[in-house]
């Protein structure tokens, strides 16, 4: 549904994004994620037709943006910069766009009665907060019912609610089949929306993967402690479990905690503490993309 | 393309500043036609193109002000960051320009279209009172002129805004222009003997169309140098807003 193939873009002496290739399947949301500057937004607006790849090629739906007939009706986009006229309202803000995507303007009340803003609809949007801006975009995204949907950092200026409320919409309309990519700087505020991940830094694709290979990528060790910590490293080391022991009674174990406690068990070992060390997604994140950061404790 | 001039038009009526161009029109047209009944003579009100002349003297202003409208219709998505969701809708970037171009030409026409309003409230009334009587056909001729005119003025100023981007820049550098720097060209075209060269210049070129003095080129030539001028700035839209990245 969402194609992008060997994408390049420079800004002058600047490459914004290199050589980047994945794809958005339909029937899935794919988190599309780096840190600030990867190359996200460029990508994102590469797509919608609004920057010109300076190598490669991009597709929605089998063609070229500017190729979509009605093209607001296909394909619905939310971007990082507000894009509304301050002094309009926001009804008359979506009323614009449904005119000119040729959308009944019947919808202009389903979709701010969707993003809770039938109440504000009259307030010039000048008027607005962060969060209501970000609700009129995401309502302007979703005014044509389109089959894919292309949101940049959809999450910034929510409230905690509101981005419940957009996690379960958006899996909802993955279900019905539509393609949806979203783009964030923080993999914990997407993991538990999206299928797959792409990520990307400094331009380039780090990694396309399954959320579920993402968390696994966050396991690590095992901590176990025990008044009979010696016997239970020997126990540990003949079942051919790497062990280190850290002095105070505790033993790191490269196992899953399952594993150990089923040993210690079988064995009569007291255990006071088995606990799996997991790194934080955003370690991993932060590992994959090469950032500073440390690998859980 | 119905359904995005329809747009284009939502677009200025759900702006109060719209509005306030119209305004500003009206009292100008009404104030212009005022001062032209009141600083005649009776004898002056009387002759045949008094009041040809009554509605081109509006359509000078009416025109300015379609061509900042035209300037301000295009510079604004790019102010306010508006551009991108037009171009959402309307990714084909010669299509949207030609968009502009007609919505600027409609907006003047628009313009003139209260002006005339004006014109003839302020005529009707003030010449009623002092029996003059009223000759259709000339004011008919001068709107017909002024329409053409001030309709011109907003296709060139929406060509002007597609070409520049900037609305600072675009407004004052073409204010500069009408009033500063194009005088100064007919005033050294002047020194060189070369003073019909200065009709062919943008700004007299458009006050050729809705000017009855008739300096300058006939009304045809300076419709048509209009339209050459309003072509240049088109291409330069086209190339300009062709290739910008809407980052």
């Amino acid at each position: 549904m969402i194609e992008v193939e060997r994408l390049t873009k420079r800004f002058g002496s600047t490459l914004a994004v290199d050589d980047l290739s994945f794809t958005v399947a339909p029937g899935m949301v794919t988190g599309f994620l780096g840190p600030n500057g990867a190359g996200k937004s460029t990508t994102m607006r590469a797509i919608l037709g609004l920057v010109h790849p300076s190598a490669g090629h991009t597709s929605v739906l089998g063609v070229p943006y500017r190729d979509l007939d009605r093209p607001t009706q296909r394909v619905g986009a939310l971007l990082e910069t507000f894009d509304a006229h301050p002094g309009r309202s926001g009804r008359n803000h979506l009323r614009v766009l449904a005119v000119a995507g040729g959308i009944p303007r019947s919808r202009v009340e389903d979709v701010l009665a969707l993003v809770d803003m039938a109440g504000a609809g009259r307030r010039r949007v000048k008027s607005y907060s962060l969060g209501m801006r970000q609700r009129l975009g995401l309502a302007a995204a979703l005014l044509g019912d389109p089959e894919v949907l292309v949101l940049d950092e959809p999450a910034n200026g929510l409230d905690p609610q509101g981005i419940r409320w957009l996690r379960d919409f958006l899996r909802s309309l993955a279900t019905e089949g539509r393609a949806i990519l979203i783009s964030s700087h923080v993999l914990s505020e997407v993991a538990q929306t999206v299928d797959d991940v792409v990520i990307i830094h400094r331009g380039r694709l780090v990694r396309h993967v399954a959320m579920g290979d993402v968390e696994a990528m966050a396991a690590g060790a095992t901590t176990v402690r025990s008044p009979d910590a010696e016997r239970l490293a020997s126990l540990l080391a003949e079942a051919n479990l790497d062990v280190t022991a850290s002095g105070d009674g505790r033993l790191s174990v490269m196992a899953p905690p399952e594993q150990i406690g089923e040993l210690a068990a079988a064995n009569a070992v007291v255990l006071h503490e088995l606990r799996a060390e997991r790194a934080t997604l955003e370690e991993v994140f932060l590992e994959l993309t090469g950032e500073p950061g440390e690998r859980g404790t | 393309m119905t359904r995005l001039l329809a747009a284009e038009a939502l677009k200025l009526r759900t702006l109060r500043s719209t509005w306030g161009f119209g305004l500003v029109a009206v009292l100008l047209a009404g104030l212009v036609t005022a001062g032209s009944i009141g600083g005649a003579g009776q004898q002056d009100r009387l002759e045949a193109e008094f009041q040809f002349q009554l509605v081109l003297d509006a359509a000078f202003p009416a025109a300015i002000l379609a061509l900042l409208m035209g300037m301000i219709l295009v510079t604004n998505e790019f102010r306010h960051g508006t551009i991108a969701r037009t171009l959402l809708a309307v990714p084909r970037r010669a299509r949207f320009v030609g968009i502009k171009l007609l919505t600027g030409a409609a907006t003047g026409a628009a313009l003139m279209l209260v002006t005339l309003v004006a014109v003839a409230s302020t005529a009707v009334i003030w010449l009623g009172l002092i029996d003059v009587p009223l000759e259709l056909g000339d004011g008919l001729h001068g709107a017909g002129r002024a329409f053409v005119g001030v309709a011109l003025a907003g296709l060139l100023g929406a060509a002007i805004g597609g070409a520049v981007h900037s609305q600072v820049g675009s407004l004052v550098g073409t204010l500069v222009w009408i009033f500063v720097a194009e005088p100064i060209c007919w005033a050294l075209l002047g020194l060189l003997d070369l003073d019909g060269v200065a009709s062919y210049l943008p700004a007299a070129a458009l006050g050729g169309v809705v000017d009855s003095s008739g300096e300058g080129l006939p009304f045809a030539g300076s419709v048509g140098m209009t339209l050459a001028w309003a072509v240049v700035a088109a291409a330069l839209a086209l190339v300009r807003t062709g290739r910008r990245d809407i980052t």
